[in-house]
C-alpha cells in the first residue's frame, strides 16, 4: 500500500493539518487524544470532506481539492472497523460476512466466506444473532465482515480499545494474519504503544493536528521511553512454564525466567518495563530478584533525561534504563557486561 | 351491535381516511424524519417547529387556515382548479389532504427519534461495505428503524380516527363523503340519541385503549446489538 495525504481540515478550533506519505502493508498512526486520529480516518473514509489538499491510495485519487474529486465512501473501497464493532444486530452472522462481499463487484472479489470463517474461527457463529456474540467474537466478525468486503485497505478506528486486556492480544495475531493471508494492507489508529510494536511495520505520529513523523515502532518506543511513566515496554514471548520452587519457570529462547506462581501456567506474551531490570557490574552476592541474567550492552541510547541501555542476554532482547550519571559511576559502555536482576512480580502477561 | 346504515357508513369512510393519511404520511413524513434526523441545518429548528405546530394548534384555527388554502382563491384551491380536480373542501380527498397536515407530527416524530436512535456508526459501515446511500437507507436504516415505524403508523391512524375539528372545517358532514364516526358520534348526540352516540363512542373507546395496550406492551426496542 501506498498511501499520500496532503490535507487540510478545520474543525471548530481544532485544525489538522497533514502531508504524510507512507508505504507499507501495515501501518500505524499514533498519537493522544485530540490530535487528529479519528478525523485522519474520517477524511480517508470519506465521511469527512477536507478543506484542502489531495488523498492518493496507490496513486489512484481519493480526493482532489484542485480537481474536485471525492469519491463517495462506497466508492472508496476503505472497509472501517471502529472499536464498537457496529454488527448489524437485524442480520445474523453469516449475513452480516456477506454484507460487504455482495456488494463488492464479482471481478474484484478474492476472498470467500469459508476461508475467512475458517481464519477468524468464526464457522461455529455464523447462524448466531450479533446480541449473543461475546466481544472478542463480535470484533472478529466484524474483522471478517470489512474482509469479505475485498478491501483495497482496511481502515481501523482503536479497534481494540473497547476490549478488555485479555481479548485484546488474542484479536491481535488474528488482525496480523490476516493482512498476510488476505493481501490486505491495514492502516490502524491506536493510542497504545504496544499495540503499536505489536502491529505496525510503520507508524505515522500525531500530536495536535500534524505529523510529528513517520518511525519503526521500535523507535517510536525509544523515543516515549523519555515521556512514558512505565518507561520502555520489553515485550517477551515465553514458552510453556514448569513448576519450580512456587513459581513459574517459562523457557525464553533458550533461557530461563523464573515468574510469580500467581500467572497462569500457559505460554504467552508478557510485558516488562524498562524501570524493573536493575544493572550491576559485577554478580551480586546476595539478591532478593529471582533472575539473574549476564548480558552484553549492545548499545546505549538518549531519551530524554534517561538513558536506555540495550542488552543482549544470551541472544535475547532487553532494554533497561538507568540515570545517565549511573552510566558514568557503573562505567557503561557498549559491548561491556553487566548482570540483569529482574523480580519475579516484575511481568505482566498481555 | 345494533349500528345503523348511516354509522357503518361512517366507520368506513373513518378506516378508510385513516388508512390513506397513514399510507400518503408514510411516503411524505419518512424523508422528512430522515432530513430531520441527519442534518446539521440552521433549518432544522424551524421545519422542525412547523411540523410540531398541529400538536399545539386548535383543530379550529389549522381547519381554518387549511380552508382558505384548498378554496376556490387560495394557491392549492388554484392549483386544483387549474389541474381540473376542482376544490377540495368538503370532498374525501380534501379532508385526506388536511388529516396528512393534522397529524403530520404524529408520524414524524417517532420516525426521527427512531432515525436518531441508530447513530451514524452503522451508516458510516455499510457504506465503507460499499453500500450506495439508497442501499444503506433500506439495508440498514429501515430494518434498525422498524419499531419507529409500527409506533409511527399506528399513533397516524389512530391519531386520524379520533380527528373532529379539522374534518368539520374542512369536509363538513355530508354522509359517505366526509362524516366519519367522531361527527356521526356528534350528530347522534345533537339528535339526543345517546344510545347510539354510546355503541359509537364505545367503538372508537375500545379502538384507542387497543392501540394505546399495543403500543405499550410491544416488546422493547432493540435496535443496537
Amino acid at each position: 500500500m501506498d498511501l499520500q495525504l496532503q490535507l487540510r481540515k478545520q474543525q471548530g478550533e481544532f485544525l489538522l493539518d497533514l502531508d504524510l506519505k507512507v508505504s507499507g502493508e501495515r501501518i500505524g498512526i499514533f498519537g493522544p487524544s485530540g490530535s487528529g486520529k479519528s478525523t485522519l480516518v474520517a477524511c480517508l473514509a470519506g465521511l469527512r470532506h477536507p478543506d484542502s489538499g489531495s488523498i492518493l491510495l496507490d496513486g489512484r485519487p481519493l480526493f482532489d481539492h484542485t480537481s474536485r474529486i471525492n469519491q463517495p465512501p462506497h466508492q472508496r473501497r476503505i472497509a472501517l472497523v471502529f472499536q464498537q464493532h457496529g454488527l448489524f444486530p437485524h442480520l445474523n452472522v453469516r449475513k452480516n460476512l456477506l454484507y460487504g462481499h455482495q456488494r463488492c463487484p464479482a471481478e474484484e472479489r478474492r476472498i470467500e466466506l469459508e476461508e475467512v470463517a475458517e481464519v477468524l474461527e468464526i464457522r461455529d457463529l455464523l447462524e448466531q444473532k450479533p446480541e449473543t456474540l461475546s466481544g472478542g467474537q463480535s470484533q472478529r466478525v466484524a474483522l471478517g465482515r470489512a474482509i469479505l468486503a475485498s478491501p483495497r485497505l482496511l481502515l481501523m478506528d482503536e479497534p481494540l480499545s473497547a476490549l478488555d486486556d485479555d481479548l485484546r492480544y488474542r484479536i491481535i495475531p488474528y488482525l496480523n494474519l490476516v493482512s498476510v493471508r488476505f493481501r490486505i494492507p491495514f492502516l490502524f489508529i491506536s493510542h497504545s504503544l504496544v499495540e503499536m510494536r505489536l502491529m505496525a511495520e510503520q507508524v505515522a505520529v500525531l500530536d495536535k493536528g500534524r505529523l510529528t513523523g513517520v518511525v519503526t515502532p521500535e523507535e517510536l518506543a525509544q523515543q516515549r521511553m523519555a515521556y512514558s511513566q512505565s518507561g520502555y515496554i520489553n515485550l517477551l514471548e515465553l514458552g510453556v512454564p514448569q513448576e519450580h520452587r512456587g513459581l513459574l519457570a517459562f523457557p525464553w529462547n533458550g533461557q530461563q525466567l523464573l515468574l510469580s506462581g500467581g500467572n497462569c501456567p500457559e505460554a504467552g506474551m508478557f510485558e516488562l518495563s524498562s524501570k524493573d531490570i536493575i544493572l550491576c557490574k559485577r554478580h551480586p552476592d546476595a539478591i532478593s530478584a529471582r533472575n539473574l541474567l549476564p548480558c552484553m550492552v549492545r548499545s546505549l541510547f538518549e531519551a530524554g533525561s534517561k538513558t536506555g541501555i540495550e542488552l543482549d542476554c544470551g541472544g535475547n532482547r532487553l532494554v533497561a534504563e538507568i540515570a545517565p550519571d549511573t552510566v558514568q559511576e557503573l562505567q557503561i559502555t557498549s559491548g561491556c557486561t553487566v548482570w540483569a536482576a529482574i523480580k519475579a512480580s516484575a511481568f505482566r502477561r498481555l | 351491535m345494533g349500528f345503523s346504515d348511516s354509522d357503518i357508513q361512517a366507520l368506513w369512510l373513518t378506516v378508510r381516511l385513516s388508512s390513506v393519511v397513514t399510507v400518503i404520511l408514510l411516503l411524505v413524513g419518512t424523508p422528512i424524519a430522515w432530513w430531520l434526523a441527519r442534518t446539521g441545518s440552521r433549518w432544522k429548528g424551524p421545519l422542525g417547529a412547523v411540523v410540531a405546530l398541529p400538536l399545539v394548534l386548535p383543530p379550529s384555527v389549522l381547519g381554518f387556515y387549511l380552508l382558505l388554502a384548498m378554496g376556490p382563491h387560495g394557491p392549492v384551491g388554484w392549483l386544483t382548479t387549474g389541474l381540473g380536480i376542482g376544490p377540495l373542501p368538503f370532498t374525501f380527498w380534501g379532508l385526506v389532504l388536511a388529516s396528512v397536515f393534522y397529524s403530520l407530527p404524529f408520524m414524524v416524530q417517532p420516525l426521527q427519534n427512531s432515525f436518531e436512535s441508530i447513530g451514524p456508526q452503522p451508516l458510516q459501515v455499510a457504506a465503507s461495505l460499499g453500500a450506495s446511500p439508497l442501499d444503506v437507507f433500506f439495508s440498514v436504516v429501515v430494518p434498525l428503524a422498524r419499531p419507529g415505524f409500527i409506533t409511527a403508523s399506528i399513533m397516524t391512524f389512530a391519531h386520524t380516527v379520533g380527528e373532529f375539528g379539522v374534518v368539520l372545517m374542512i369536509g363538513g358532514n355530508i354522509p359517505g363523503v366526509t362524516r366519519v364516526a367522531s361527527v356521526q358520534i356528534y350528530d347522534h348526540v345533537e339528535a339526543l340519541d345517546y344510545a347510539q352516540a354510546h355503541r359509537l363512542s364505545a367503538v372508537l373507546l375500545i379502538f384507542s385503549f387497543l392501540v394505546l395496550l399495543a403500543l405499550y406492551t410491544r416488546r422493547p426496542d432493540r435496535q443496537k446489538g
